[in-house]
């Protein structure tokens, strides 16, 4: 019953070491996790081989070349924050769209003969008047285009598609243009750069079209026109007129003309999209007599082909298109065929008006009763981003304006070779930059459309 | 004799006086400053994003001398703002979480969280919206007065857009990053009220007011799931003053806690890394928050990154395409080498893409994610910033240890925050990010020196060897080198090899009062090449500094 106090004190003791040891090593755990803990942090202290200092970014040389950039980056990101800040990016494009729902679709472009752009508006008369959607199959168009000291064009056709739910279509027209300095160099495919003049040609054309599509690629169409043409007298760059300049030499229409045009026109469409195709093809078959009226000397036959085949290369990105025009204009019962309507070529063939592609050629360089050319180009795409495309082109253009078929002369062949960007946002063409090299010199071109 | 210890005491006296008004003048001239430090706003857009770096940044620099002396000798620029330990300290930019220690799943899946997301107790009042594209976002306040930006998945694509940005700021936050609150909302369209007095930027680039029927017309173009409700990621607008953007280039002068250039920090080169891994193709400054607030009776700028989604395989308007995250929106270099190759080069991204079958292969909540030749040294976000061009081995292996501390389950507790209705979808961005995170580390690994987790006891420098323990190298063929210097000398003293990840120190190398450099390197069997050195600053109370070579 009486355990020995020596035994109690003994268990205390062993007891009270028991829990000095836990003690202990509760401590000792504790100092290591705290040890731990403490040299874990020490990783991560602010405590550097050298104090911190704020240093420039680049050497003071460096700087220095930099200023004057920076000077016009200021400004520059100021416009362009504030253009994102007040939305004016997506004002511009509903700006754009709010005047294409009221049947009115701005119009911009480049011609050859300008540093200026061209500009104008394609009207269309049905929406503005609010009629579309009552007559969906009906149109009721005006263009007008405007290229300060170069051209002013007013378009405008009147008409309807798909007559009875058929295929047939028939429209009326009526244009006036007049163009002010048409280069012109001679007739043949041996004239020369520095004989050049060019004339202003004032066009009022009054027209109907009747035709069926066979399908939405194939279509034929039935034309009649009637065409006053006035040659108007320009001197211009030191250059005299003309009548001067080509004087003593046969250059039928020198005096204008009044003309009636039948055509007939066969043509078929398969490209997947009309400014960026990469698959399809299309062909235009054009079959024309115009006579002239009024005193006008000029009776001819016009015949015309234009085909294009777009190859894709094992790869959308990789295009090659294949192009060939042919021309040929038969006078007929000794009438004549009026210079302005020979065949012309030259230049980056994405003109408002006709003169076949040439690109290492101005435009307009040759005139000939007939043209044959073909066009090479091999389009690959270089940079995607989103709904934006560049491509790269390598072309050639190899043609030659001559006068009867036997006048073709391999020797007379014109060759353009170059390289071409091209900028593209959902296959629409927003730039083409191309550079040409031919025997007559190097030409740059700047435009918003494909010769293509 | 006592009237000269008078003056003396007197003169004691005015000075002990004179010293406490400077102190006391000092210590109220800082809380005054501290008070008074104004932060002017930074403003920045996408439009001039593109601009600065993809069209003046990229002529500009090659007009900087500095820049070309580096490119021709080869001379890295380290980074400015790492510690004696290679490491970064904590700072407005970044937190060391998942570095300094692991977080657990339930933080990892959580990040960074004031609330639970909008309260609904009440209707949500939606005070703002804008019309991006076809689909709408909205600013609404809750009933606690908390404010939200709510992002919507686009049609078809119900779960993208929102997991995306959800998973995406879990993975910042966790790296160390700054960023706002973001949870996933799934609300029916009575629970939102608009609020009086609120405006909407419509597509059309005018702002308006928001009636209750254009906002139910913006809320027609939303997707719904089953039960009808609408699903959005719920940014939290933090507290605080909103001072802009902060560049990934140049530091705030305006911020006197600012001392590097942003290009020098490592956290900001690293973010190209952080970006590859995440395919954050649109990680820019534009996407960035600068926020005043007090802390400490002090006012600091905290940096945000505040914009995910488009990250994994998403963009705001649907999946990703394909380009993205291979090429910068104007990619000089990938485009001259298209040119010259008169296309018959075919970029990876188009081949990815033609094996892909042009088409989308996976769910359209996971988008277009994979790991298909993924190359983690040409990952490419949109705009090219020089500072994540400036990476260097010490960088990258910095990057690569924050990676690998992430095991695959803490990736799987994040990707969970993304709360997709179909398991497999978070499971196929998991694996994807896991191999991800494998991909870019062994890539880092096995350019940099991949020693770390230094340690000396017992006269032995004690070290781990990353690529070894991760398994991107064998240990079998590893050899050591170690190279003992002087300190501030070129002197060698030592020179051993060891095959184990430790090395030997003998007392002799450790000077008296100051400390012996122990340059180690690594040589592995399968490469020829032996690994940059890093170095170790070692005195007899132990590591006193570590440098990976750049």
């Amino acid at each position: 019953m009486e355990e020995p106090l020596a035994t109690k004190l003994e268990e205390m003791t062993r007891k009270n070491k028991k829990l000095f040891s836990f003690l202990c090593l509760g401590l000792f755990a504790f100092a290591l996790i705290a040890y731990g803990e403490e040299k874990k942090a020490d990783l991560y202290a602010p405590v550097y081989t050298k104090p911190l200092t704020a240093q420039p970014l680049k050497g003071f040389f460096s700087r220095a070349i930099e200023l004057p950039f920076k000077l016009a980056k200021w400004p520059m990101d100021q416009g362009i924050i504030y253009t994102e800040n007040h939305r004016l990016d997506k004002k511009t494009i509903w700006l754009y769209e709010q005047t294409l729902k009221q049947g009115v679709k701005p119009l911009f472009g480049f011609t050859d003969l300008s540093v200026y752009p061209y500009f104008g508006a394609e009207l269309n008369l049905l929406a503005l008047a609010r009629q579309k959607e009552k007559y969906p199959d009906f149109f009721a168009t005006t263009t007008l285009l405007y290229c300060p000291t170069v051209f002013f064009a007013v378009d405008s056709e009147i008409g309807a598609q798909r007559i009875g739910g058929t295929g047939f279509h028939s429209k009326g027209i009526v244009n006036y243009d007049l163009e002010q300095k048409e280069p012109f160099y001679g007739i043949g495919p041996n004239t020369s750069r520095g004989d050049g003049t060019s004339y202003r040609i004032e066009t009022t054309q009054v027209g109907a079209r009747a035709g069926y599509e066979f399908s939405p690629t194939i279509d034929l169409e039935a034309g009649f026109d009637y065409k006053k043409v006035n040659i108007l007298n320009r001197a211009h760059d030191g250059k005299g007129d003309i009548r001067t300049i080509f004087a003593g030499q046969n250059i039928p229409g020198l005096g204008g003309d009044d003309l009636l045009d039948y055509s007939l026109t066969l043509g078929r469409d398969t490209r997947d999209s009309k400014d960026d195709a990469t698959k399809g093809s299309y062909q235009k078959f054009l079959f024309q007599f115009t006579d002239g009226v009024n005193g006008s000397s000029a009776r001819y036959l016009k015949y015309q082909i234009d085909m294009a085949k777009y190859f894709r290369l094992a790869s959308p990105r990789r295009v090659l298109v294949t192009r060939l025009f042919a021309e040929h204009n038969q006078e007929i019962d000794h009438g004549d065929i009026p210079f302005y309507n020979l065949s012309k070529m030259g230049g980056a063939g994405a003109n408002t008006r006709d003169s076949e592609t040439a690109r290492a050629f101005v435009y307009n360089r040759f005139y000939g009763e007939s043209v044959l050319l073909l066009n090479l180009e091999y389009r690959y795409t270089v940079m995607e981003y989103k709904k934006f495309k560049l491509k790269t082109a390598f072309f050639n253009d190899l043609g030659e304006v001559f006068g009867k078929i036997h006048e073709f002369r391999l020797k007379d062949l014109r060759e353009s070779y170059g390289i071409g960007f091209y900028l593209s946002y959902t296959r629409n063409t927003l730039l083409n930059f191309s550079v040409a090299h031919g025997n007559e010199g190097t030409r740059f071109y700047v435009k918003n459309k494909l010769a293509f | 004799m006592s009237i000269q210890l008078k003056k003396t005491k007197q003169a004691r006296q005015a000075l002990a006086l004179a010293i406490l008004g400077i102190g006391v003048l000092g210590l109220a001239g800082t809380v005054a400053a501290g008070e008074t430090v104004k932060f002017k706003e930074s403003e920045s857009s996408f439009y001039s994003d593109l601009f600065d770096q993809n069209i003046y940044n990229e002529g500009v620099n090659q007009l900087d001398l500095g820049r070309w002396g580096r490119k021709l000798s080869r001379k890295p620029l380290p980074s400015k703002n790492v510690n004696i330990f290679d490491e970064v300290p904590d700072s407005g930019f970044f937190t060391n979480r998942q570095g300094r220690e692991r977080l657990s799943p339930e933080a990892l899946e959580k990040g960074y969280q004031e609330t639970s997301g909008p309260d609904l107790s009440k209707p949500l009042q939606v005070t703002a919206g804008e019309q991006r594209g076809i689909y709408p976002r909205f600013w609404v306040k809750d009933a606690r007065g908390d404010e939200y930006l709510l992002e919507f998945d686009p049609q078809g694509n119900m779960e993208l857009v929102t997991g995306s940005e959800i998973i995406a700021s879990r993975l910042y936050y966790a790296l160390g990053y700054t960023v706002p609150q973001f949870t996933i909302l799934r609300i029916k369209p009575e629970q939102f009220q608009v609020a009086p007095g609120a405006t909407t930027w419509e597509e059309t680039g005018f702002k308006k007011a928001l009636s209750q029927k254009r906002f139910e017309e913006y809320l027609m173009v939303l997707p719904q799931n089953a039960e009808g409700l609408y699903r959005a990621s719920a940014c939290k607008i933090m507290k605080g003053n909103y001072r802009g953007i902060f560049s990934f280039e140049s530091r705030r002068k305006d911020d006197p806690a600012d001392l590097v250039n942003h290009r020098d920090r490592r956290e900001i080169r690293t973010l190209g890394i952080f970006a590859s891994w995440l395919n954050h193709y649109d990680l820019r400054e534009s996407d960035t928050l600068d926020i005043s607030v007090e802390e400490n009776g002090q006012t600091v700028l905290k940096h945000y990154l505040a914009d995910f989604n488009g990250a994994l395989g998403s963009t705001q308007e649907g999946p990703k395409e394909p380009m993205l995250g291979y090429e910068y929106i104007i990619d000089y270099g990938e485009t001259s080498k298209s040119i010259l190759a008169l296309g018959l080069r075919e970029k990876p991204w188009q081949k990815k893409w033609r094996l892909a079958g042009e088409k989308i292969q996976g769910s359209p909540a996971v988008g277009y994610f994979t790991n298909e030749l993924f190359d983690p040294a040409r990952y490419k976000t949109q705009f090219p910033y020089e500072s994540f061009r400036l990476v260097t081995h010490a960088d990258g292996l910095w990057a690569a240890k924050l990676l690998m501390s992430f095991s695959d389950e803490d990736i799987r507790a994040m990707v969970k925050a993304g709360q997709y209705s179909d398991a497999k979808n978070a499971d196929t961005i998991a694996k994807t990010l896991i191999e991800r995170r494998d991909l870019i580390s062994r890539y880092w690994l096995s350019r940099a020196n991949p020693l770390d987790g230094f340690s000396f006891s017992g006269w032995k420098l004690l070290f781990k060897d990353l690529a070894v323990e991760n398994g991107f190298a064998s240990q079998e063929g590893t050899v050591y080198l170690a190279q003992v210097m002087r300190e501030g000398k070129k002197e060698k003293i030592a020179q051993t090899e060891t095959k184990e990840p430790s090395v030997n120190i003998q007392p002799e190398w450790i000077p008296e009062n100051g400390e012996a450099k122990i340059l180690l390197r690594v040589r592995r069997a399968s490469d020829k090449k032996t690994s940059p050195a890093v170095t170790v600053l070692l005195n007899a109370k132990g590591i006193q500094g570590i440098r990976h070579e750049d």
